[in-house]
């Protein structure tokens, strides 16, 4: 590739990391906000609550992404050419889109979260006006444009390079009886991406779409139920596709520190086939209790959402133990994080499939074990991951040296998420109800809890990207090899 | 009872997690070579993958008997007291709010407007069943109140502002009694 896309690519990444970052800590500080209130420690009106909830869940899905994308676009333009005016052009549909969705929310008071279900927004428009929910809905249209435009981008560069989306997914090697690896992880993790997350953003846009339409002409409505398959497949997909593009990371940050190979054999091949299959089937844990869709239906929600859980249990995560064990690794913040990330993500596995079990969710769904499990492997899985690959972005790029201080804000990072997470879980178990502005006086101690713990993770944050953005004037000064690596 | 079971076992298997994690790290500053390494990681391996397999068959098959979807179907042939409830924003609509301990009672549930989270607790603000409350669709859930007392329907699907609003009591009376 040349050195000149290569690096507007690089500085496409460090934008990408700034905002993901700041608005990180921003989000971060909203989440404490709301524990603050519900725990009766700052309050809050239950508006305002519900407004800093929308922009609180919307923010931190839209910054895991981005943080994602950045991570897999720095690995795959490694590999294959790729043009940076596709990544600006996301990057620059995707700000637009925040733009107006804070504007929504705290300029016209749209307040309906984001993975609302049809036809809340009609119903929100009349009591707020039809401009916020319109600016909100066209807004996360605008993001869902941007990444669809760079997936189909994607997949076109990897079906000129590997003659199809199938052989990029080691098809050759699994069906054909080819010998050798199959495409580096970055080409695979990629691939899966594409098809899943393309899937679902084109769902949430029909339920965006289907939204937009009832507002502007309530004459025209639509199947809720239909409305709510689209809204959760999309919902489940884009979240599941930020740890599937971050992982790229471990990936390559794991073997490159041990020195050991991540080759993808039969075995690595096999399983990323099953993840693309079981993320397209298995959102229907999300409506586990609408009791009016088929039962297969549902079934199959909880047995694959089950068989979800093994690629990452037996191949991935067992394969960055098996990659560390003995390998006299060299510990610092990247690899630290990358290590500490795959148990994040191995641990909010494990709450997620017990609430995928339909007599366990006919009594936890909506509880704060929801967000238990998936701050768990968000935060300690995907955010992990994003901020191991910022310090390994300046140390690769530039000049950042580990500090004592990181260390610190490591130990604060992963010790205090423990107690937020724990501290959602246990707030499951005791019935709180989650997406509440007020709550009952027995569900306070748990939001205190989570609250204290999130003011620890905040700091650890700041340090985290305040490090990092003062790293950044150091990239660029160390010369690099622009060489692209072996396709296959 | 699934919430005990579900709490301890996160804990349970987290804490197992952990386990090998932390075994690996302590292992993690020697050096031995990968070919060896990757051999016996590879048995062990299967064994592993086999054990989660049998956990999750176990799982399945013990847990996918009970669906409340089963017993919404065989509480319906016996001639449980039916109760119609619609959500509204921000309120629950009850067809009748007599309730006898013992009495199966069926609720079928729905929505004036947007979706609602029809989720009853009971005295002890425990959460014992749930089902969404749809506009346009109707959703059936069975439950026999246990004990007398003063149970509640909160609404467990964000709805808008007045979301945490939706809370109504149900007084169960004793049976026999007035």
């Amino acid at each position: 590739m040349d050195s000149k896309a290569r690096n507007s690519i690089k500085k496409g990444v460090a934008l990408s990391l700034v905002v993901t970052s700041v608005v990180l800590v921003l989000m971060m500080i909203f989440g404490v906000i709301m524990l603050l209130s519900q725990g009766n420690v700052v309050k809050i009106s239950s508006q305002l609550f519900y407004k800093v909830m929308t922009i609180h869940g919307t923010g931190m899905i839209g910054i895991a992404a981005l943080g994602g994308s950045a991570i897999m676009w720095y690995y795959l333009s490694k590999y294959i050419h790729l043009n940076p005016k596709v990544f600006f052009t996301n990057l620059i549909l995707t700000l637009i889109g925040v733009l107006m969705i804070l504007t929504a929310i705290f300029g016209f008071n749209f307040s309906d979260g984001w993975t609302f279900l049809y036809p809340l927004p009609s119903f929100s428009a009349k009591m707020y006006g039809t401009t916020g929910a319109l600016l909100f809905l066209f807004g996360l249209l605008l993001l869902g444009v941007g990444y669809l435009i760079m997936y189909f981008y994607l997949a076109a560069r990897l079906i000129k390079e590997y003659g199809g989306l199938g052989k990029s997914l080691g098809w050759d090697y699994i069906f054909r009886g080819k010998k050798g690896y199959g495409p580096p992880p970055a080409v695979v993790a990629t691939t899966m991406v594409i098809i899943a997350n393309s899937t679902g953003i084109l769902s949430g846009a029909t339920a965006l779409v289907e939204s937009i339409i009832n507002i502007i002409n309530p004459n025209f409505s639509f199947d809720p139920m239909v409305a709510k398959h689209l809204t959760y497949a999309f919902g489940h997909i884009f979240a599941n596709c930020t740890i599937y593009m971050a992982v790229i990371a471990v990936y390559e940050v794991l073997s490159g520190y041990t020195g050991r190979p991540w080759k993808s054999n039969k075995a690595f091949l096999i399983p990323w086939n099953f993840s693309t299959l079981f993320t397209l089937m298995i959102y229907t844990h999300h409506l586990l209790m609408d009791f009016a869709v088929p039962r297969w239906m549902l079934i199959v929600g909880q047995i694959f959402s089950y068989a979800n859980g093994l690629p990452v249990m037996v191949v991935t995560a067992y394969g960055a133990l098996m990659i560390v064990f003995r390998s006299a690794v060299k510990w610092d913040f990247a690899s630290s994080m990358m290590f500490l990330a795959m148990f994040g993500w191995v641990a909010g596995a494990v709450p997620a499939i017990i609430d995928a079990t339909i007599v366990v969710n006919h009594v936890m769904h909506n509880t704060k074990w929801v967000p238990g499990h998936f701050h768990t492997y968000m935060g300690m899985g995907v955010v992990a991951m994003i901020f191991g690959f910022m310090y390994y972005f300046n140390k690769t790029e530039g000049t950042q040296k580990q500090s004592g201080l990181d260390n610190v804000a490591i130990f604060t990072y992963f010790v205090f998420f423990a107690g937020l997470t724990g501290s959602f879980l246990y707030a499951g178990k005791i019935s709180t109800p989650r997406r509440w502005a007020e709550h009952l006086p027995e569900w306070t101690g748990s939001d205190q809890v989570g609250a204290l713990c999130g003011i620890f993770i905040i700091v650890a944050a700041l340090i985290f990207t305040t490090r990092f953005i003062i790293g950044l004037r150091n990239v660029g000064k160390k010369p690099t090899s622009e060489e692209l690596k072996s396709v296959s | 009872m699934y919430q005990s079971i579900a709490w301890y076992a996160t804990l349970f298997f987290v804490f197992l997690i952990a386990l090998a994690f932390s075994f690996v790290y302590g292992e993690s500053r020697k050096l031995r070579e990968y070919g060896p390494i990757q051999e016996k990681g590879y048995k062990i391996r299967k064994f592993y993958f086999l054990g989660l397999v049998a956990i999750m068959g176990f799982a399945s098959a013990i847990s996918l008997s009970k669906l409340p979807y089963h017993n919404q179907h065989a509480l319906a042939k016996e001639d449980g007291k039916i109760v119609d409830v619609t959500g509204m924003q921000f309120s629950w609509q009850l067809s009748d709010e007599n309730f006898v301990a013992g009495e199966p009672i069926k609720f079928r549930v729905t929505s004036k407007d947007v979706t609602h989270g029809f989720g009853l607790y009971d005295t002890h603000m425990q959460l014992i069943a749930q089902t969404q409350a749809m506009p346009d669709y109707t959703n059936m859930v069975t439950i026999t109140f246990d004990k007398p007392g003063t149970y509640k329907i909160l609404c467990l699907e964000y709805c808008s502002t007045g979301h945490h609003l939706m809370i109504k009591d149900i007084v169960v009376k004793p049976k026999g009694g007035k």
